[in-house]
C-alpha cells in the first residue's frame, strides 16, 4: 500500500479550511448585503413620516432701548438676521457671532412706522404715521472670495415712495400691499369703514409710464366692528374679520367698486376673529380666532349650472391654540404658517397636510420663516432673537395626503389628486397615491383578465393533451417569449398596435365576441363526428392546429362586418357614440392596449409555472381517474387542476407581481394620466411608471 | 350522444387548444411584425412620381395606403423627404387626386448629414479642385468618390482637434487639483501652464485650418431639382450616400443593403439618433452586460454555494432563502431607485468628496455612469444567480457527495472537481437567462446613467482606457428614446424597428444558448443518475 504524502494531505486540508472560511465569509457578506438592500429600501421611505424637529441654532440679544420691532427675518443660508423697528430702521445681525454689523433706514424721513406688510421677495411696505408709504426690498447677495469662502451681503433698495393721503376720519389701522408697480392701501377708519386707495403704474409699448390712482370709501353697513383684516398681494381681494366671528370678503375691482362676496361665520361662539393672513399663493386665507382656533378658508365653486358661484368655505382646520391667536405669519415659499398665541405658544403648521409641525414655548412677539422653510427666527419680549433650525424635510406629506381625500386649493371638494409639479412656484403639490395605486390595480387587473385564462388553458393543453414531441418544442418557445424585453413590447403596442386598434376598435371588440361564438358553432358542427376514428386519430394532440383558422376566421369576419355594425348600431362612428351616449372618451393609449401588452409579458411566466405544476401531478392519479371511466376533460377538471391548484395560484401571483412592477410597457403605452376611472378606453398612471416619469 | 359530448367536456379540451393557438399566434405575430418592419428598412424602396390633378407633382416613397375612415376612398402616404424645402417628411394624398403614378429612372435619393433624405433630379455640378465630372448615370457617385480624400482629411483633422481638447481638459483637471491643494508657483505647475498654452495655440491653428478646409470642401455642390422644378444646391460633403432606386439591379440593391447593415453595426448615429449607425448603443449594451456579469456572477455563485453546501440548515437559512426569493420578485424600477440613492448619490458622492474634491460641485462619480448602472443590474441578477446555483447544486444526488467524501476527498475537492462541473450547466443556464433579462431591462438604467447620446465610449485609447464614470448608450433605451422622445416619431420609426430587431436578436441568441445548454445538461444528468 502506498503511503500517503503527509505534506500533500496537510496542504489539501489547509486549502479546504481556507476555502470553507472564505466561502462562509464571502457568502455571508453577499447575503448580508442583499438583505441590507431590503432594509435600506424600507429606511429611505421612513423619513417621509418623521415628525419635524427644531433646535435652537443661534440666540442673540438685539440692542436694548431701541424702538419696538415690527418685523424680523433672515436670509436663506441662515447667516444674517434682521429686524425692522418703528423708526423704519433695518438692523442686520451676524447670527453666528450675535454682533450687529449693519443698519440702514428704509427712508430718510424721520417718522414713526405704523405697520409693515411683507411679501415673498422680502419686499416690505412701511406705513408711516402720516399715512405715507415706503416700499423697500431687502436683498441678500452671496459673495465668494478667491478661496471660495462665502459671505452674505445684505442690501436695501427702495422700490417706491408714496405721499400721504387724506382721510374723512382718523385712521385706526391700515394695510398696504405692493405688487409689481401697483400699490393698494386699505385703511380702517375710526368709524368702522374702509377707505380703499389703488395706485397702478403701467408702462405702455412706447415706454411711457402712466400712473393711475383712484380712491373710494366702502360705504356700507358692516355687520360688526372689524377686528382684523388683510389683503391679497395684488390688492384684488379684501378679507376682514369681525368681533362676532364673521369673515367678510370683498372683490376690489379696477374701477372704484368693491363687491362684498362673502359673509360667513369663521369663529364659533360669537368670539372675535383675532388674526388674518393670506397663505402663500394668495388663494387661501388663514383665520385665527379668540378661542384659539386656526383654520384656512378659500373660495370654492358651489351650486349648479347658472347658479354656480364662488363662496368661502373652510378647507383646512389646523391645530388650535389654548389662547387667542395673536398673529399669523405665512411662509413665503410654501403653504406652511407660523401662528403666535396670546399665551406665548408658537405653532408651526402646514396647511395642505394639516400637520402640526412644531410647538415652541418662548413667548414670541414677532417671528419670520426663512425662504427655504428650514429656519424660524423669533423675537421675544426681552428683545432676544432666537433662530431655530427646523428639521422638517417633507411637511406636505402625511398619511392623510398620501392616501386620503384632501381639499386642495381651487378644488370644489376634497379629492384624490396626483400632481407633483407645476410651472408656478406658489403651486400646492398634490401627492395622493390613490390615483397611482388605482392605475396600477386597473392595468394589472385587465391584464390578468386577458392573460390568466389564456395562459392556464394553454398550459393545460400543452401538458395534458398535446403530444410529447410538441411539448418539447413549446416550452422553449414560451421561454423565448418570456425573454422578450419589455421595452420591445411597449414600443410595439404603443406605436404599432395602438394606432391599428384606434382605427378598428369596433372590429377588435367584435372579434373578441365572435371568437367564442364561432368556436361554439364549430363544436356543434363537429359533434356528430367526434367519435369517428379518422378525426380521433388526426386530432388527438393537434386540436390547436385545427383551431388556427378559427382565429383568422373570427378576425376576418369581425373586420368585414364592423363597418356595417357601426352604421347600423352606432350611427356610423363608434367613438363618437361612446362619447355622446356613454360619456366615455376614447384615448389612443388605453387599457385595452395595456391589457394586451402586460398580458404578453406575463403569459409566459404564468404558462411555464402552471405547466410545471400540472406536469408534476403523479401520472397514477390521472391513470386512476381515466381507468374509472372519466373522460379526459373530467380528469383534468376534477383531479389534475385541484391537485395542481397551489402551483397555479403561485403562477398567478408571480405573474401579478411582474405586471404590477412592469415599468416600460405602461410608461410607453399609457397616457400616464393619473385619473380615477374604470373605463377600458382610458389610460392610467401606475406607481412604477410614476417613478420613471417624475425625476 | 350529444349530451355526452358536452358532458364529457370534449369542447373544453378544444377550448384549451384554442387558448394555446392564441398564445402561439400572438407570439408569432409579434416576431413577424418586428421582422417584417425591421428587415425591410434598409431595402431601397422605389421612388414614385405622382402627378396631381392641380398640375403639381410630388416625388416620394409610398409608405402606406389606407381607406379614409367613413368613406370608400383610398389615400396614400408618401415619404417626400426634402425637409429643408417643405418642412415635413410625410404627406397624405387622396388617390383620386393622383392622375398618374410613374417611377422615373433618373431620380436620385440622397442621404444627407442633416435634414433627412432628399428626392430629386440631378441637374449640374459646381466643383473646384477636382476634374469636372463626366456626365452619365453614375457621375454623382464618381464626384463624391473624388472628394473622398479631402473628406477623410477633414475628418482626421476633427479627430486631432478632439484629441487636443481632451488633453487640455486633462491638464485643466491637474491644475484644478493643484489649486485645490494650495500648490502655487511650483515648476511642475508652470510646466503644465506652458503646455496648456502650447496646446491652445496648436488647437486654434488647427481649428482655423479645419474651418478653412471644410468651407472649401463645402463649395463643391451639386444642383438638384425637386418634382416641381425647384432647385436646391446640396453640398457634396453633406451627402452620406446617393443612389437611384428606380435604376438599381437586384445585385446593386443587395450591396446597398449590406452597406446599410455595415453602417448600422459600426457607425455613429446621425440626426438625433434617427439615422446612421448604432455602434455606441451596441457597445454600451454589450459592455454593460459584461461588467454586470463580472460583478454578479462570482458573488451570486459564492452565495449559492455557501447556502447549499456550507451553511447549516436552520431557520436562518430558510429566512435567507425567502428573502432572496423575494428580492428576485422586486420590480426592476425599485432597484433603479435604490441604485440612484445608494450607488450614485451615496457611494458616488462619497468618492467625489474623497478623491475629486477639486472638481466639485461638478460631479465625477456622483452622477449616473456605467459603473453604477452595471452595479444596479448586478444586484438585480444576483438573487437569480443565487437561486440557480442553489437549485443546480441541490439537484445533484447526495450519493455523489457521499461517494466523493468516502474516497477521502475534502469538501473543497468535492466541490471543485465533482459538484461544480456537474452543476455548471444549470448555473450557466440560470445566469444566461438572468443576463438576457438584464439586457432587455431599461427602467433601472434610465435613472442610473443611460443617455440618448454619449459623447465618448466608456472604453477608449485615452488613459486610463476604462472610464467607468462615463454615461453610455443602450439599445433598449434607444428604442424608448427615439420612439417616444424624438421630435419626429414618424421619421424615426424605421430606426426603432431596426433597433428592436437587433435587441431581440441579442436576447434571443442568449436565451437559445441557455436552452441549448440546459438540454445538454439534462442528457448528462440522465447518465449520472444511472
Amino acid at each position: 500500500m502506498p503511503k500517503l504524502d503527509k505534506q500533500f494531505i496537510k496542504k489539501v486540508r489547509r486549502q479546504d479550511r481556507f476555502a470553507t472560511r472564505a466561502i462562509t465569509v464571502g457568502g455571508l457578506l453577499v447575503i448580508a448585503s442583499v438583505i441590507a438592500i431590503l432594509v435600506l429600501i424600507v429606511r429611505v421611505t421612513l423619513p417621509l413620516f418623521q415628525p419635524a424637529g427644531a433646535e435652537i441654532s443661534h440666540r442673540l440679544t438685539v440692542k436694548s432701548g431701541t424702538a419696538p420691532v415690527l418685523a424680523v427675518g433672515m436670509d436663506d443660508t441662515q447667516e444674517v438676521g434682521f429686524t425692522l423697528d418703528t423708526t423704519g430702521l433695518f438692523s442686520f445681525y451676524d447670527l453666528a457671532s450675535g454682533k450687529p454689523f449693519f443698519t440702514a433706514p428704509a427712508s430718510t424721513r424721520k417718522a414713526t412706522v405704523q405697520s409693515v406688510e411683507s411679501n415673498k421677495n422680502n419686499v416690505f411696505a412701511l406705513l408711516w404715521e402720516d399715512n405715507s408709504v415706503t416700499v423697500s426690498q431687502v436683498d441678500f447677495r452671496l459673495l465668494y472670495d478667491d478661496s471660495g469662502l462665502r459671505t452674505v451681503q445684505p442690501e436695501i433698495s427702495q422700490l417706491g415712495d408714496y405721499p400721504p393721503r387724506s382721510y374723512p376720519a382718523p385712521v385706526k389701522s391700515m394695510m398696504v400691499r405692493s405688487h409689481e408697480g401697483r400699490l393698494t392701501q386699505v385703511a380702517l377708519l375710526a368709524d368702522n369703514r374702509f377707505q380703499i386707495d389703488h395706485e397702478v403704474a403701467t408702462t405702455n409699448i412706447l415706454g411711457d409710464e402712466k400712473k393711475e390712482a383712484f380712491s373710494f370709501l366702502l360705504n356700507e353697513e358692516l355687520p360688526g366692528p372689524i377686528t382684523a383684516f388683510t389683503l391679497d398681494e395684488q390688492g384684488s381681494a379684501l378679507f376682514a374679520g369681525t368681533g362676532a366671528g364673521s369673515l367678510l370678503r370683498w372683490d376690489l375691482g379696477e374701477n372704484e367698486s368693491a363687491e362684498r362676496t362673502d359673509n360667513v361665520v369663521a369663529v364659533a361662539g360669537d368670539k372675535p376673529v383675532t388674526a388674518l393672513a393670506m397663505v402663500f399663493g394668495d388663494i387661501s386665507v388663514a383665520v385665527g380666532g379668540a378661542d384659539g382656533s386656526l383654520a384656512t378658508w378659500s373660495q370654492i365653486w358651489t351650486g349648479e349650472g347658472d347658479d354656480r358661484v364662488r363662496r368661502l368655505r373652510k378647507t383646512h382646520t389646523l391645530t388650535s391654540h389654548q389662547a387667542p391667536v395673536e398673529r399669523i405669519i405665512p411662509s413665503r415659499r410654501s403653504k406652511s404658517l407660523v401662528s403666535l398665541g396670546a399665551d406665548g405658544k408658537t405653532h408651526f403648521d402646514h396647511m395642505t397636510s394639516e400637520k402640526h409641525l412644531l410647538n415652541l414655548d418662548p413667548a414670541l412677539t414677532m417671528a419670520g420663516i426663512s425662504g427655504q422653510g428650514n429656519g424660524l427666527i423669533g423675537l421675544d419680549s426681552k428683545n432676544t432673537l432666537t433662530v431655530w433650525n427646523v428639521d422638517s424635510p417633507h411637511p406636505e406629506i402625511s398619511l392623510k395626503t398620501l392616501f386620503g381625500k384632501v381639499w386642495y386649493e381651487s378644488y370644489d371638494k376634497p379629492e384624490y389628486v396626483w400632481q407633483s409639479s407645476s410651472a408656478s412656484d406658489d403651486f400646492e403639490p398634490k401627492l395622493s397615491l390613490v390615483p397611482l395605486l388605482f392605475g396600477t390595480i386597473k392595468g394589472t387587473l385587465y391584464a390578468m383578465i386577458f392573460a390568466v385564462p389564456l395562459a392556464i388553458f394553454g398550459a393545460v393543453y400543452t401538458s395534458q393533451f398535446s403530444t410529447a414531441g410538441f411539448k418539447k418544442t413549446v416550452k422553449p418557445v414560451v421561454e423565448i417569449m418570456a425573454s422578450i424585453p419589455s421595452v420591445v413590447i411597449g414600443f410595439l403596442i404603443a406605436l404599432w398596435l395602438a394606432p391599428i386598434v384606434e382605427k378598428a376598435i369596433l372590429a377588435v371588440i367584435l372579434g373578441v365576441l365572435l371568437l367564442p361564438l364561432i368556436f361554439v358553432t364549430i363544436m356543434a358542427v363537429l359533434r356528430p363526428f367526434y367519435k369517428t376514428p379518422t378525426l380521433q386519430n388526426f386530432c388527438s394532440g393537434h386540436e390547436f392546429l385545427l383551431l388556427v383558422p378559427v382565429i383568422f376566421l373570427a378576425g376576418a369576419l369581425a373586420m368585414g362586418i364592423a363597418p356595417f355594425v357601426e352604421q347600423l348600431l352606432f350611427a356610423g362612428d363608434f367613438k363618437q357614440w361612446l362619447y355622446n351616449d356613454l360619456g366615455l372618451r376614447y384615448d389612443q393609449r388605453n387599457c385595452i392596449i395595456i391589457a394586451f401588452g402586460l398580458g404578453i409579458a406575463v403569459i409566459p411566466i404564468i404558462f411555464s409555472i402552471t405547466e410545471d405544476a400540472i406536469s408534476n401531478i403523479p401520472p397514477s392519479l390521472t391513470a386512476a381517474s381515466l381507468a374509472l371511466g372519466a373522460s379526459r376533460w373530467q380528469t383534468i377538471w376534477r383531479v389534475v387542476l385541484p391537485s395542481a391548484s397551489p402551483g397555479i395560484f403561485a403562477a398567478i401571483m408571480i405573474g401579478f407581481g411582474r405586471a404590477v412592477g412592469e415599468t416600460m410597457i405602461v410608461l410607453m403605452a399609457t397616457g400616464n394620466t393619473p385619473i380615477l376611472d374604470w373605463s377600458i378606453f382610458n389610460g392610467m398612471r401606475t406607481l412604477s411608471a410614476n417613478i420613471a416619469v417624475e425625476p | 350522444m350529444t349530451k355526452r359530448f358536452w358532458r364529457q367536456g370534449e369542447p373544453f379540451v378544444w377550448a384549451t387548444g384554442l387558448a394555446l393557438s392564441l398564445i402561439l399566434f400572438l407570439t408569432l405575430l409579434l416576431f413577424y411584425v418586428v421582422m417584417a418592419n425591421g428587415l425591410a428598412v434598409f431595402w431601397p424602396k422605389k421612388v414614385a412620381l405622382a402627378t396631381l390633378q392641380d398640375g403639381r407633382s410630388l416625388l416620394g416613397e409610398i409608405v402606406q395606403e389606407e381607406i379614409i375612415p367613413h368613406t370608400d376612398k383610398k389615400r396614400l402616404q408618401f415619404k417626400i423627404g426634402n425637409r429643408d424645402l417643405y418642412g415635413f417628411d410625410f404627406k397624405w394624398v387622396d388617390a383620386s387626386e393622383i392622375t398618374s403614378l410613374t417611377y422615373p429612372k433618373d431620380v436620385h435619393v440622397l442621404e444627407r448629414q442633416e435634414y433627412g433624405n432628399f428626392y430629386g433630379y440631378l441637374s449640374e455640378f459646381e466643383v473646384k479642385g477636382i476634374a469636372p465630372p463626366v456626365s452619365g448615370s453614375n457621375s454623382l457617385a464618381q464626384t463624391i468618390a473624388a472628394l473622398e480624400d479631402r473628406k477623410v482629411e477633414v475628418h482626421l483633422l476633427g479627430k486631432k482637434i478632439a484629441n487636443l481638447n481632451r488633453r487640455v481638459e486633462l491638464i485643466d483637471h491637474h491644475l484644478a487639483k493643484a489649486r485645490y491643494n494650495k500648490e502655487e508657483n511650483t515648476p511642475a505647475l508652470a510646466a503644465m501652464q506652458g503646455e496648456k498654452q502650447g496646446l491652445k495655440t496648436e488647437f486654434e491653428a488647427l481649428v482655423s485650418i479645419l474651418s478653412e478646409k471644410s468651407a472649401a470642401l463645402a463649395t463643391n455642390q451639386a444642383i438638384f431639382t425637386d418634382a416641381n422644378g425647384r432647385t436646391k444646391a446640396v453640398a457634396l460633403p453633406n451627402i452620406v450616400r446617393a443612389y437611384q432606386p428606380n435604376n438599381m439591379s437586384f445585385f446593386a440593391k443587395c450591396t446597398y443593403y449590406l452597406e446599410r447593415l455595415r453602417e448600422l453595426l459600426f457607425d455613429e448615429p446621425r440626426e438625433s439618433n434617427t439615422e446612421g449607425g448604432l455602434f455606441p448603443a451596441i457597445f454600451g449594451t454589450v459592455m454593460l452586460i459584461f461588467l454586470m456579469s463580472i460583478l454578479s456572477f462570482p458573488l451570486g455563485v459564492l452565495a449559492g454555494i455557501y447556502l447549499r453546501e456550507y451553511a447549516k440548515d436552520g431557520w436562518l437559512v430558510k429566512m435567507v432563502r425567502i428573502a432572496v426569493n423575494n428580492l428576485a420578485g422586486i420590480p426592476s424600477i425599485v432597484y433603479g431607485i435604490f441604485g440612484l440613492g445608494f450607488f450614485v448619490y451615496g457611494i458616488g458622492g462619497g468618492i467625489d468628496q474623497l478623491f475629486f474634491p477639486e472638481r466639485l460641485p461638478a460631479p465625477t462619480f456622483g452622477t449616473g455612469g456605467i459603473l453604477w448602472t452595471s452595479l444596479t443590474l448586478g444586484l438585480l441578477t444576483v438573487p437569480v444567480v443565487i437561486v440557480a446555483t442553489e437549485e443546480a447544486l441541490g439537484s445533484i444526488p447526495p450519493g455523489i457527495r457521499e461517494g466523493s467524501q468516502a474516497l477521502a476527498a475534502t469538501k473543497l475537492q468535492t466541490l471543485t472537481r465533482i459538484l461544480l462541473p456537474m452543476a455548471s450547466p444549470g448555473i450557466l443556464t440560470g445566469f444566461i437567462l438572468a443576463m438576457a433579462r438584464a439586457a432587455g431591462e431599461v427602467a433601472p438604467l434610465m435613472i442610473t446613467g443611460v443617455v440618448k447620446l454619449a459623447p465618448a465610449l466608456p472604453l477608449d485609447g485615452v488613459f486610463p482606457f476604462l472610464h467607468l464614470d462615463r454615461k453610455f448608450m443602450h439599445l433598449g433605451f434607444h428604442i424608448y428614446d427615439i420612439g417616444f422622445q424624438s421630435p419626429n416619431v414618424e421619421a424615426a420609426k424605421p430606426m426603432v424597428y431596426v433597433t428592436t430587431l437587433l435587441l431581440i436578436l441579442i436576447v434571443l441568441a442568449m436565451t437559445s444558448t441557455a436552452i441549448h445548454l440546459r438540454n445538454k445538461m439534462r442528457q448528462r444528468h440522465s447518465v449520472a443518475d444511472v
